[in-house]
């Protein structure tokens, strides 16, 4: 029975071969299209599990309430990693202080590389389970020793065995090479990671760490912690036990706002790391849940155009359907029977899709930054198949075996049937269903479109075309700034060097402490701190609004702070300049303000920043070059500079507008992401209604030419044709315009440096919609209206 | 008796008017009869058939089948008496296109879930039995009329039905095509299966053993 099933089906699909074409595509693209979202969230929620002890690692966050505001930040205090150790041994398994990652000079006998990582505590090789290639978990507790990556192995030893093998940190702090371990996967927290040194070396070789051991200095946060809880012991739980400790350690003076300490379980780390006011909101996730959306409504659409055509054909269909039940076929027979064609459909596009996916998966791979592979080697790879092929086809050969299968013989048989127009409004309903997701669609991605453009023409506050920026990763750079600067302008290659705490692009420290005349005594500030030299302004090209830039004219300009137009709000100044403020015990004398500087997040407000001169704390240098000169020879002389001064430091630059231009790496992929989704889902939306045009021609066909006999132009013809698309279409744009509204919307509002949502956008996507849906169905209103008539009125 | 219709009444409401399409009808076959129906056009020829063969309602009366009451079937249970006791042969064949010969005659004994091997033994004596082995493999567009309605009447009887109706069998066929069909009914009856015909034609009439005359719904004579 089955196989008479599948023979008809075959044939139905042979006879029909346009219909089938426009069938199994529509159906293979939604797959495909499905199958691509489902790989890409996969990965997305396989973040991290790579780590043996994925469900119970966790850092540890600190929530700090201030002036009613909370903020949720990761730097914490020395002490509290021997606290948790020695007090809460029962919570925790492993406790893990650890540096902040950056890139650090590695240095092999003539060789240095910078290379990405940072300072441990021992426990972190068996806390993260790294597959060690050589040596053990132990390779930390070896004091002056260094684990490094497999790839960082082979960049200063080759193919040989590292163990063993001494190299330098930072040019000045002399380790062993206790263990190799594997690259991590890109899709780990720690996939950066390319070496790690004791914790131990860490607190030794830096004064300012050594302090925080030897003082306890609770109240001085800049360290990572990680964890991992006991057996038998639940995230909740550990958390809740360790909420206070910070607290009940904090001076008196430091104790007014509220410090709270909460786990972060590891699994929360890449999809939900956004916290708002002490209370996690989400983060990625939400892109995770609006693709898996997206995805399923792509393939809906598919779905659809098959409902949409297996119904349409139902004039042609329901002559069999007739014969079948006057032969003794019953209902449920029949429903089986156009069940096991739309399965046969499906099973084709679904064989097309894999092909598609594997065909396009390394451009999407590279679209989505991602290095993803069908898993075509595991079992749930198949049962999900299986699974989507059958959910699939009953999802879109339902409503037709049913319509189908419950024909009146009596009638069909008669042949006064005209099966089409039955279903006809539910056809419409199906139109205008894929209409109004495909203009949501589009509207969303004009929207991203506009986002993007409206927060990439913030002014920036500084002019950022020649501008480069260079770490200051090692000590060689102490006291060589004056001569460098003025060898560097000589030789014409730079019109200004400057050095500066935080990078361009980021805010390296903050802080609190500031009192004026006039300031409120509860008011508890934080602003961003940075330290520059003299000739900060000028090699950035910052835009001065009220008094003057740092001068060497002036000594008194030590203790002189520039601020932006966000502090001078924040701290409501009437008339800043002039002013002086007290910090550190010091006073300070505003000399100037200038326009906010957009160093942080192009979606959120500036912040609250001071700028204060102090060489001795700065970490970057910034370089003008000379717009005259060429950038190659400019950067050939620096380097040749750089070498001569620093020679045991790799030169490493980086051109800040590139920099800057990573901020917008997240919503760029949203953005190609979401441009894709809306071309297929329009394009899928096209091929239904050109089927679906192409049979309302067929079906008018004796119409048409009884309307050309009495005279229609074929003007009249088309538009008589094209008019009952066009008002789905409208219908579509209707229902569509509040949908998106809504969600553009509250997409809009992540950002706090956002766009207007313009009246505009929704008249570009309805009349694209409009003009899409003219240009698929006028060919083939066009090819009944050119027929000739006598054709069509004879074959009745 | 194979089947008994009594006081049977069939209508349609048209604009506050009462029409019937099939007005008291008594009627009564026996096994072995040919008979035939005949009458204008829109004088409920067809609909007689149809209701006779459970493809159609009725909204009064009764109506016995082999000793049962039709009227008071559920859908199913009368599905499955005409499945197995009644053939259709239709004046336009309707044959399912997409089927070659050989599949159109067999799909009948699918639906009664008859074995492989069965199938193959009851088709191939169809075929035999027909003259069409040479054609199984075609499809229905192939043929002529007259060789499709062979074919039709073949998927009719593969089955082995007590009764086979038929809606003017011959009304899209030439007079020799005609004549042969109508004989292999006559052999057919002559064998022992029932039939009943709608048709227009006296001469194919003739070939009955008696003729049921109707106008407007009502039997108005018999002979």
């Amino acid at each position: 029975m089955i196989q008479n099933y599948f023979k008809i089906a075959w044939r139905n699909l042979i006879r029909n071969k346009g219909y089938s074409v426009i069938n199994i595509a529509g159906l293979a693209v939604g797959v495909a299209v499905v199958l691509l979202i489902g790989l890409w969230i996969c990965d997305e929620v396989s973040y991290n599990k790579s780590h043996e002890n994925y469900d119970t690692i966790a850092r540890v966050l600190k929530h700090v309430t201030e002036n009613g505001k909370t903020r949720t930040g990761k730097p914490m205090p020395y002490p509290l990693g021997s606290e948790l150790r020695a007090k809460y041994s029962d919570d925790f398994k492993h406790v893990v202080m650890s540096s902040f990652h950056t890139g650090n000079v590695l240095s092999k006998d003539n060789n240095y590389v910078s290379k990405y990582g940072g300072f441990m505590e021992p426990d972190a090789l068996q806390m993260l389970s790294l597959k060690m290639i050589h040596g053990d978990w132990d390779g930390l507790k070896v004091p002056n020793s260094i684990v490094i990556s497999q790839s960082t192995a082979r960049t200063f030893f080759g193919d040989k065995n590292p163990i063993d093998e001494r190299m330098q940190i930072g040019n000045t702090l002399d380790v062993v090479v206790t263990g190799v371990f594997e690259d991590l996967p890109y899709n780990s927290e720690f996939h950066a990671l390319e070496f790690i040194a004791p914790w131990q070396l860490y607190t030794i070789s830096y004064p300012w760490v050594k302090e925080a051991r030897d003082k306890n200095l609770w109240d001085y946060s800049a360290y990572k912690l990680y964890v991992q809880i006991a057996d038998g012991k639940t995230m909740a739980s550990v958390s809740e036990n360790i909420k206070k400790v910070i607290y009940n350690h904090l001076p008196e003076y430091s104790k007014k706002g509220k410090h709270e300490l909460v786990l972060d379980p590891m699994k929360d780390w890449h999809l939900r790391s956004e916290w708002k006011n002490g209370v996690r909101t989400g983060g990625f996730i939400q892109y995770v849940w609006l693709f898996g959306i997206i995805g399923v409504l792509v393939l809906v659409l598919a779905c659809v155009n098959f409902m949409n055509l297996s119904t349409a054909q139902s004039e042609k269909r329901a002559k069999e359907v007739g014969v079948r039940k006057s032969i003794g076929s019953t209902k449920k027979q029949l429903v089986s029977q156009f069940l096991s064609e739309s399965f046969l459909v499906v099973l084709l596009a679904y064989f097309i899709a894999v092909i598609v996916v594997v065909v396009t998966l390394p451009a999407f791979n590279a679209l989505a930054e991602k290095q993803m592979t069908v898993p075509f080697y595991t079992i749930s790879f198949y049962i999900v198949s299986v699974g989507c092929i059958v959910a699939t086809s009953l999802m879109a050969g339902s409503y037709p075996a049913f319509y189908l299968a419950s024909f009146r013989p009596v009638k069909v048989l008669k042949g006064a049937f005209k099966a089409g127009r039955s279903a006809t409004s539910f056809r419409k309903a199906l139109v205008v269903m894929q209409f109004t997701i495909s203009v949501m669609l589009v509207i969303g991605a004009i929207s991203v479109e506009k986002q993007i453009g409206h927060s990439k023409n913030r002014p920036l506050g500084y002019q950022n075309n020649g501008l480069i920026m260079i770490s200051k990763d090692t000590e060689d750079y102490q006291g060589k700034y004056n001569v460098m600067r003025s060898e560097l302008i000589n030789s014409g290659a730079v019109i200004e060097m400057a050095e500066s705490s935080s990078p361009l692009t980021d805010v390296w420290s903050t802080g609190g402490g500031f009192n004026w005349e006039g300031k409120d005594p509860n008011f508890r500030m934080n602003m961003s701190l940075v330290s520059v030299s003299h000739d900060y302004g000028k090699t950035i090209g910052w835009n001065l609004v009220k008094g003057r830039d740092f001068s060497r004219a002036f000594s008194t300009d030590s203790t002189a702070f520039v601020l932006n137009e966000a502090a001078v709000d924040y701290m409501g100044l009437k008339d800043p300049v002039g002013k002086t403020i007290r910090w550190k015990g010091k006073k300070h004398k505003v000399i100037g303000v200038v326009k906010d500087l957009l160093v942080e997040s192009p979606f959120e407000p500036t912040r609250q920043a001071v700028y204060l001169m102090d060489y001795k704390n700065t970490n970057w240098i910034e370089l003008k070059l000379n717009p005259e000169r060429s950038v190659s020879k400019s950067l050939a002389a620096v380097k040749s500079a750089f070498a001569k001064h620093v020679p045991n430091v790799p030169f490493d630059y980086k051109f800040v507008d590139e920099v800057f231009a990573k901020k917008f790496v997240a919503i760029e992929r949203i953005r190609k992401l979401s441009n894709l989704f809306a071309f297929f889902a329009i394009f899928i939306s096209c091929l239904g209604l050109f089927g679906l045009a192409a049979f309302m021609a067929e079906q008018r066909e004796k119409e048409i030419g009884v309307r050309k006999v009495v005279g229609a132009s074929v003007f009249n013809l088309w538009k008589l044709l094209s008019k009952d698309f066009v008002k789905l279409v409208v219908l579509a744009i209707v229902i569509a315009t509040p949908l998106a509204y809504y969600g553009v919307n509250s997409w809009l509002n992540n950002y706090t440096y956002r766009t207007q949502i313009s009246w505009w956008i929704f008249v570009v996507a309805g009349m694209g919609a409009i003009a899409i849906t003219l240009l698929t169905v006028s060919f083939q209103a066009l090819k009944a209206a050119v027929a000739n008539p006598i054709k069509s009125l004879r074959t009745e | 008796m194979i089947l008994q219709l009594k006081d049977l009444f069939k209508w349609v409401n048209s604009g506050g008017q009462r029409i019937f399409l099939l007005n008291d009808i008594d009627f009564t076959v026996n096994e072995g009869e040919f008979i035939s129906i005949m009458g204008p056009s829109g004088s409920g020829k067809t609909t007689l058939l149809n209701v006779i063969g459970m493809l159609d309602n009725f909204n009064e009366g009764e109506y016995t089948f082999l000793e049962e009451s039709v009227h008071t079937l559920k859908e199913k249970h009368r599905a499955k008496l005409y499945k197995e006791y009644i053939g259709f042969v239709f004046q336009s064949y309707h044959l399912i296109d997409e089927l070659t010969v050989y599949e159109n005659i067999e799909t009948p004994l699918l639906y009664k879930n008859y074995k492989s091997s069965e199938r193959k033994a009851m088709v191939a004596d169809m075929l035999d039995r027909f003259n069409i082995v040479g054609k199984k493999e075609l499809f229905p567009s192939q043929l002529s009329g007259g060789q499709q309605q062979l074919v039709g009447i073949a998927r009719a009887l593969v089955s082995n039905p007590k009764l086979i109706l038929a809606d003017e069998p011959t009304g899209n066929l030439n007079s020799t095509q005609s004549e042969e069909i109508m004989e292999l009914f006559k052999t057919l009856n002559r064998q022992g299966v029932t039939i009943i015909q709608v048709t227009h034609s006296e001469s194919n009439a003739a070939y009955g053993s008696r003729t049921l005359h109707l106008k407007d719904g009502v039997i108005v004579n018999t002979h």
